[in-house]
């Protein structure tokens, strides 16, 4: 007789998947330090290169200050480029592959396997940035936050920006449900995010036209709000607006791929139907 | 059946014009199967656009907020950021697949490669059509005319057959880069990992004058990971720079001879890395 079946113990272990994976291999530890560390100096080396031809700020941001944009996107990068595909655990796999029925088999329901391994990955590119940040910091390459009050912002300004990418990135892992084919798009949004966030350049330097295109997109809210709170160019005094808007994109991407996690389960057939 | 094989010189063309005869007919199938997914073709299509319109956008950023980088003028960076960004469309379209090469020994694809009449490298370049080069073409193309027209200088006979083997010297650069970077893909799958790295630097670094850098990075980007070959250093000939390139005038005049040796090189080095290739089953 089959045993009754039982809720799952500890499904929170789920979110140790990605940082044991990274952690029993350390050729791919070593090439993250590495990787990290020439970045960091090339974009500290490209910045102050650039800031050597002008005298002061430029669009509001003087050499330290953009410097210290620089360097904080090449760590918070970290956080995005796990490689889950390597392990075939992506949902655009699964999709292909028609193993993604298994997920809803489960005694743990999709959406929260989702977010579990979600959630390991981003505390373990944490983890990268944190030392990456304290490493900076005691090398002088990265100056403090611009005030107490911008520390305390940044630090509720990359709680939520997480908030923000993680649905931004789910609603594309959705999307696969959708089209047989969707690689392109993938690239696509992952571009877009890069560009739009501020990681590429900081978007201070772009011009109004891209700005006001950005304020009315979820990417700024990702990497730039965080960003420009720590370094100053967003004074405390705005922090709660910048804040606010944050939060707003996070909950309504909620409410979006929630709803959308519904309608993608309708979807799911296992073979033979 | 005969098997034997024409030894003579009008044998080995007939030969040589066949297989290039097959690889056209797979290109061409290739390209169908992209079409089955029209919104997939489509949004690879804008991908290639979207990417190289970023670095325009990027490039006019930069050279609106710091004008005189490095002591290069508007219209000079100009013509290295169009040089780059053709060089690498025409990478991508003949020889971007070897960046993809970790994925085939992932799924043992690489081993039935093997087993074909074809040579390997041949066939991974022919493994899917790169229809996001598409779009980097076409973009590389626009901006590289533009560049062109911007020029300072005339395009004299001379300048312009030095400046189409500059672009084509790099392209040859970024294909023996990836090509000696997917060496260790036959041993170390995670090498990907490497490859995405240098395709980052390359694009962040590659389409602006080094001189703004540091003369060890320079020096770096020169001697180690050759990127200032593929735009910098022909398009530094080009528009007058030659005395400050950081390296004698001769070698930068050298950069398509340059690339066409790295190239060779690198598929020497490939060639032998796929003689040591053991796959999944030994």
């Amino acid at each position: 007789m089959a045993a009754p079946a039982r809720a799952p113990h500890r499904p929170w272990r789920t979110a140790w998947i990605t940082p044991r994976g990274e952690l029993l291999s350390p050729p791919r530890l070593t090439a993250t330090a590495l990787r990290l560390t020439v970045q960091v100096f090339l974009v500290v080396f490209l910045w102050r290169g650039l800031y050597a031809q002008t005298d002061g700020a430029v669009a509001g941001l003087d050499r330290e200050q953009a410097v210290a944009y620089a360097v904080l996107a090449v760590l918070a990068l970290r956080i995005r480029e796990l490689d889950r595909h390597s392990g075939r655990d992506t949902v655009q796999q699964h999709l292909h592959h028609g193993t993604i029925v298994y997920w809803f088999l489960r005694p743990v329901a999709p959406r929260r396997y989702h977010a579990l391994r979600a959630l390991g990955d981003q505390l373990y590119g944490f983890a990268w940035v944190v030392a990456g940040y304290l490493l900076c910091r005691s090398a002088g390459v990265l100056p403090p936050p611009a005030s107490a009050e911008a520390g305390a912002a940044f630090l509720a300004g990359v709680v939520l920006g997480q908030l923000v990418l993680y649905r931004v990135m789910l609603l594309v892992d959705l999307l696969c449900f959708w089209t047989l084919r969707d690689g392109a798009a993938l690239r696509i949004v992952q571009f877009a995010q890069n560009l739009l966030s501020g990681a590429f350049a900081p978007l201070w330097f772009f011009p109004g036209w891209f700005r006001t295109m950005s304020d009315f997109l979820p990417f700024q809210a990702t990497l730039n709000t965080p960003l420009s709170l720590y370094i100053g160019r967003i004074p405390p005094s705005e922090a709660p607006h910048a804040l606010l808007v944050q939060a707003v994109w996070a909950v309504g991407l909620a409410v979006l791929t929630r709803w959308l996690w519904h309608r993608a389960a309708l979807r799911v057939v296992s073979q033979g139907g | 059946m005969s098997l034997a094989v024409d030894p003579t010189a009008a044998g080995r063309l007939r030969r040589w014009a066949r297989a290039w005869c097959v690889a056209w007919r797979i290109t061409r199938l290739n390209f169908r199967a992209q079409l089955e997914y029209r919104a997939e073709f489509l949004m690879s299509v804008g991908m290639g656009v979207a990417w190289q319109s970023s670095v325009i956008v990027f490039a006019t950023v930069l050279l609106q907020r710091f004008p005189g980088m490095g002591g290069w003028s508007g219209a000079d960076v100009l013509l290295i950021v169009g040089m780059r960004m053709l060089a690498h469309a025409l990478y991508v379209l003949l020889f971007g697949r070897v960046h993809s090469l970790s994925f085939l020994v992932q799924e043992g694809r690489l081993d039935a490669c093997l087993l074909r009449p074809m040579p390997v490298y041949r066939q991974i370049q022919l493994s899917v059509f790169p229809t996001h080069g598409l779009g980097d073409l076409a973009v590389g193309a626009t901006m590289f005319a533009f560049a062109v027209q911007q020029a300072a200088e005339p395009w004299t006979a001379g300048r312009a057959v030095f400046l189409a083997a500059g672009v084509a010297g790099g392209m040859l650069v970024e294909a023996a880069v990836f090509t000696a970077v997917s060496c260790a893909a036959l041993r170390f799958p995670s090498a990907f990992y490497w490859s995405t790295w240098v395709d980052e630097l390359m694009a962040t670094f590659g389409s602006y004058p080094l001189s703004i850098l540091p003369k060890a990075v320079s020096g770096v980007f020169t001697f180690v990971l050759p990127l200032a070959f593929v735009a910098y250093l022909p398009a530094g000939v080009l528009t007058g720079h030659g005395a400050a390139l950081g390296v004698p005038f001769w070698l930068a005049a050298a950069s398509p001879a340059v690339g066409l040796a790295l190239f060779v090189a690198a598929r020497l080095l490939w060639n032998r890395s796929l003689r040591h290739y053991t796959g999944v089953n030994g």
